[in-house]
């Protein structure tokens, strides 16, 4: 994979095909009708079991890789693999790879499709052929999960934003995907409903599901992100932990990107004089929390 | 966004009983309605009347404005029923049918006490089955009442276009009501001209943003693994309610008496 700056180890040396859930292997993609490329040679390998943020400004390609990640679009030219195996279009690998891949859009008005909350969240359980008690049990589960049973019954437009996007990612965890993807979800979301989607796509990593976020908040990038991605230009130009990717200063300026908030401030406590990294290698605080623990008086 | 009367149909006292009983009670009532004698008919709306501001606590407001519409139909197609007119020089074929008249240039228009009576049975059955209507419309929600049909085997086809209308005519709405804001604040619908031109924009508008819409709720319908059907599945139906199923029978057994003795008055 040329001309991609990687930094860190992605996964233990092992048996590599096992542990990379979806590869994308030179991709090429231009919208019908559109002279632009919005995937122009892009590479890029998800791995299983980690928390993967999709970093990249407006227009730079990240909701068309999602889209590609499902089967929705198929590449003009290059692979998309899941789990070492190529794509195979047809119906019945589509309807699977769905399943294994959850895709949780951005407005979540657009994969609503039923009158009311519990009919929705049945909608994808009903599309894997599940026998109907069984799908009750679920949905029954997944309300309780998700502190949705008092809104079982309420309409899909008597909802607030935040309330919908909760239900949008209720439906997409109902089927039980093993890769999540998720289109700039924490957008428009107030701190109190951004703070505790964060906490159940926490839930859902430690509980075994690969999440990958697509966004532009670099801090929230910094902040929750494993491993992160920077796309620009319809390909990957940077991979690595967020420490790391964060010290490329330069290469995130000319991409227009900039750096995080705390990294910012942590370069400038260090050029005031009377800090230190706390350990080598770490170069960038977190969160405010750690920047508290770091800071010496 | 809340609309008054969807949200009435899910807030009402009545929401938890079984849909299935709800409809089967109003179209059964429908039907003694629409077949018997005006005084039925007044019991038959005084009934429902009663059911849905006292049991089901619709307002009695929004009750009121809801009939009014139909009676506003009513009263312009009634209109030509009572009222006629003939020539004065034949005044005197007419003056046992006339009730109350005035002379108008050479014609005679009265009020025919035959069209009035005929008016008034023709506007007590309607309003007596419009109540019978709003009693489903006012306490059966639209998911439910989508139940129902899925149950009754309806085609599959037609419910499927039922729930995506459903959902889609508040899209459609909130989007209007965006696009009219917008409008607003940038200046727009200051006088009739104007608000024609501007309504003519939003509407163009309005058929682009569906169509962007359309377009990504597709994208969005594939992510979820659709495979040509839109099935869903409710929870399971409420208890039946045996007070309601025994007020309903009693109901209609006082309805049907009253009924066979009339007709056996009449004879």
């Amino acid at each position: 994979m040329d001309g991609v700056a990687r930094f860190g180890v992605a996964v233990e040396d092992g048996d590599a095909v096992s542990q990379w859930l979806l590869e994308m292997e030179d991709v090429h993609f231009a919208y019908p009708g559109s002279a632009q490329t919005a995937l122009n040679g892009l590479s890029l390998r998800v791995p299983a079991g980690k928390k993967c943020v999709l970093l990249g400004r407006n227009g730079c390609g990240k909701s068309t890789l999602l889209l590609h990640a499902n089967g929705i679009y198929r590449p003009q030219r290059g692979v998309v693999k899941w789990r070492g195996r190529p794509f195979a279009y047809n119906l019945r690998w589509l309807a699977d790879i769905r399943r294994k891949v959850g895709l949780v859009l951005q407005d979540p008005e657009h994969q609503f499709v039923a009158a009311t909350v519990e009919e929705d969240i049945s909608y994808g359980l009903c599309n894997v052929g599940l026998p109907e008690a069984a799908i009750r049990r679920r949905v029954a589960e997944i309300l309780e999960r998700f502190g949705l049973l008092g809104l079982a019954k309420t309409p899909l437009h008597h909802l607030s934003l935040g309330q919908k996007k909760w239900v949008a990612l209720a439906g997409v965890m109902a089927v039980e995907p093993e890769l999540l993807l998720l289109d700039e979800p924490t957008a428009s979301l107030d701190p109190y409903h951004e703070k505790r989607l964060l906490q159940e796509l926490d839930r859902l990593h430690a509980a075994g599901t690969t999440v990958m976020m697509a966004t532009h908040d670099l801090d929230l990038a910094l902040a929750w992100g494993d491993w992160i991605f920077v796309v620009d230009g319809g390909r990957l130009v940077l991979e690595g932990t967020p420490e790391a990717v964060f010290s490329q200063r330069d290469v995130l300026d000319e991409l227009r990107l900039g750096v995080p908030l705390l990294a910012e401030v942590w370069q400038m406590l260090l050029e005031m004089g009377g800090q230190e990294p706390p350990a080598a290698g770490a170069n960038i605080p977190r969160t405010v929390e750690e920047l508290r623990r770091w800071l010496k008086v | 966004m809340r609309y008054p009367l969807e949200t009435l149909a899910y807030t009402n006292r009545l929401r938890d009983l079984p849909p299935e009983q709800k409809l089967l009670f109003a179209g059964g009532t429908l039907l003694m309605a629409l077949l018997g004698q005006p005084f039925v008919q007044v019991l038959v709306f005084l009934w429902m009347s009663g059911l849905l501001i006292l049991c089901a606590r619709i307002p009695l407001k929004t009750y009121g404005c809801l009939l009014g519409l139909p009676c506003a139909f009513l009263l312009m197609g009634l209109l030509p029923l009572t009222v006629s007119w003939m020539p004065a020089a034949r005044l005197a074929i007419a003056v046992e049918d006339a009730w109350a008249g005035f002379q108008w240039g050479g014609w005679w228009i009265y009020v025919s006490r035959a069209g009035a009576a005929q008016a008034l049975t023709t506007a007590v059955r309607a309003v007596a089955a419009v109540s019978c209507l709003y009693f489903v419309l006012l306490t059966v929600p639209f998911g439910q009442l989508l139940q129902v049909l899925r149950r009754l085997r309806m085609p599959v086809l037609l419910t499927e276009l039922l729930l995506v209308m459903f959902r889609f005519i508040f899209v459609l709405l909130a989007t209007a009501e965006q696009i009219r804001l917008a409008q607003l604040s940038r200046g727009g619908y200051r006088g009739f001209r104007q608000g024609m031109r501007d309504l003519g924009r939003l509407i163009v508008r309005l058929f682009v943003r569906t169509r962007e819409q359309m377009t990504q709720w597709t994208l969005g319908l594939f992510s979820r693994g659709f495979t040509g059907q839109l099935h869903v599945v409710s929870s399971a139906r409420g208890k039946t309610s045996r007070w309601f199923a025994a007020a309903a029978v009693a109901g209609w057994m006082v309805l049907l008496v009253l009924e066979w003795r009339l007709r056996m008055g009449m004879r």
